[in-house]
């Protein structure tokens, strides 16, 4: 009794083990052989704990820009990073577990509705569905729940948008790729149809942009970080130069104001790297087990892959969206604060992946000028919703940082509308 | 909303009348050419290559074609989105005859045409 004592108490608690148990009950259902059992076992324990050293380092820069930016503009800013909250919710809040048990919920769930409905998609986006998974279990401990209540819910409510928005998508999907064989499975669903409504509404007549002739690539977003960073070091320069030396002397130490903040945010995108290759790592091992028994479970099944999928049907789409999409993230940025909202930086990242897939979906309802106005009004989109969410977040606790990923906040919105219902009775 | 209010005959309810002896033909021109052909030309010879295997759906001619043209010159056309398709039919094929290994393999293969397509786009391809 004392040893299953001690390993409930001390072995079954902690998140590294049980992201890594559930790694390798996926390698021990694939019959992995025991060498690659053990490997992919330890190397998802592994994952994990390098994410916590980047959630760390993201977070050591986050209260000193949130700190800084009040101080120099007397307003809330808050950087779109979903990295950041799901790094955040695992370490930080302390619940690790919950999200690593809901992942495998969710991927549950999303084989259940495919095998039994007509919906026939398989949600294959591991990191989605892992910041699927965090804001299932934030919000859901938010409105209250713990424990196994808290994992059926997340594991339900998030693996009904993991098939859900896949078929939400579809129509125009498969307008774009002109076959219903592939599914598109990226969490921005929401604003992906609400530009192809916009679009859709504004661009009538108007000419493709694939007719255009433009470069085929964006260079400067050829290294990821590179592209953050080329964000990040502006707007903790701007922010630490209108704070003033005195505000910062108490971060800063003996090191000069302006190259602190400068140093601050390359520790940002250093947090953001290490981050994302923990989450890398963590995900290796569980999506592909994860595939290969829904492949084998649903084998009618349609992919929901990542957006770039899409990327090869209009090349040029993409350009725009991202371009739009950041002019409209611009715009929007500086709106939220009229209506009491925090200041959201925009997310580059979100703006290239999310923009450009966002391009395509206006450009293919409504040509180059549903491509401009519908992703401009995307930009304004995809940064209210998340400024909407962020007193809810900073309420739990998150440091300066809100989503990027729509259907992420709006599942947060659900769970919310459920605590609502439920406080009325 | 996005939908066509009038029905409209779906596209893939219309069955293109495929002349296999035509096309037979057509692929032992191209296969000829394929020898001589240097840059764009040969790109554009695979492709077609790849296109017209496709069309008589001999599946893994279609992909060698295509993938042999990817390999020479990473491009977002039709070879790609082809290949998309021409990979989940033998990821679907596989999963049916429940073979986890070519499942596995084909899976791996739509994940690499997406970090192309990534690559392609932010000018690394």
């Amino acid at each position: 009794m004392a040893v299953l004592n001690f390993i409930i108490n001390n072995i079954l608690t902690q998140a590294a083990i049980i992201i890594a148990l559930i790694a390798c009950l996926g390698l021990i259902l694939q019959k992995k052989p025991v060498g690659t059992v053990v490997s992919g076992t330890l190397k998802t324990m592994l994952g994990f704990m390098v994410l916590s050293a980047g959630s760390a380092v993201i977070v050591s820069s986050l209260i000193y820009f949130g700190d800084i930016f009040k101080a120099a503009f007397g307003l809330d800013g808050i950087v779109a990073s979903i990295e950041g909250i799901n790094g955040q919710a695992m370490n930080e809040l302390g619940l690790g577990s919950e999200i690593a048990i809901t992942l495998a919920g969710i991927f549950i769930v999303n084989v259940i509705i495919a095998r039994f409905t007509k919906f026939k998609y398989i949600f294959l986006t591991g990191q989605a569905l892992l910041w699927e998974a965090t804001l299932c279990v934030v919000f859901a401990y938010y409105c209250g729940l713990r424990g196994v209540p808290l994992i059926l819910a997340g594991s339900v409510v998030g693996g009904f948008f993991a098939t859900m928005m896949p078929a939400f998508a579809q129509p125009i999907v498969k307008q774009i790729t002109g076959s219903e064989d592939i599914a598109l499975g990226h969490l921005c669903t929401i604003g992906y149809m609400f530009t192809a409504l916009v679009a859709k509404l504004t661009g009538k007549n108007s000419k493709s942009t694939e007719e255009i002739k433009l470069p085929k690539k964006l260079e400067f977003m050829q290294d990821t970080y590179l592209s953050v960073m080329v964000v990040m070091i502006p707007l903790y320069m701007i922010a630490a130069g209108f704070a003033g030396p005195e505000v910062c002397a108490e971060y800063c130490g003996n090191t000069n104001f302006m190259v602190h903040a400068f140093l601050q945010a390359m520790q940002f995108v250093v947090g953001v790297y290490v981050l994302m290759s923990g989450v890398r790592m963590l995900l290796a091992e569980i999506v592909p087990a994860f595939q290969g028994i829904s492949m084998k479970l649903v084998p009618n099944s349609v992919p929901a892959l990542d957006c770039p999928v899409l990327f090869p049907y209009a090349p040029n789409a993409v350009i725009f969206g991202f371009i739009f999409t950041t002019i409209g993230s611009i715009i929007g940025m500086f709106l939220t604060p009229l209506f009491g909202l925090p200041m959201v930086l925009p997310g580059v990242l979100s703006n290239f992946f999310a923009g450009g897939t966002a391009g395509i979906f206006a450009n293919k309802v409504g040509g180059r000028r549903g491509a401009i106005i519908g992703c401009i009004a995307h930009g304004i989109f995809i940064t209210f919703l998340p400024a909407m969410l962020s007193p809810m977040l900073a309420d739990i606790g998150f440091i300066a940082t809100t989503c990027t990923d729509v259907d992420t906040v709006v599942t947060a919105f659900v769970f919310m509308l459920f605590k609502s219902i439920v406080a009325i009775f | 909303m996005f939908r066509n209010k009038k029905k409209k005959p779906e596209k893939e309810l219309t069955e293109p009348i495929i002349n296999m002896e035509e096309i037979l033909a057509e692929i032992e021109k191209l296969k000829s050419n394929l020898k001589n052909a240097r840059g764009q030309e040969r790109i554009n010879t695979l492709n077609a290559l790849g296109s017209l295997y496709f069309k008589i759906e001999e599946i893994d001619e279609a992909i060698f074609y295509y993938e042999t043209s990817l390999n020479e010159n990473n491009a977002l056309g039709k070879a790609y989105t082809d290949l998309m398709k021409l990979y989940n039919i033998k990821r679907r094929q596989a999963a049916e005859s429940k073979d986890e290994e070519a499942t596995r393999i084909y899976m791996h293969k739509i994940d690499g045409l997406m970090k192309l397509s990534k690559d392609v786009i932010r000018g690394r391809g």
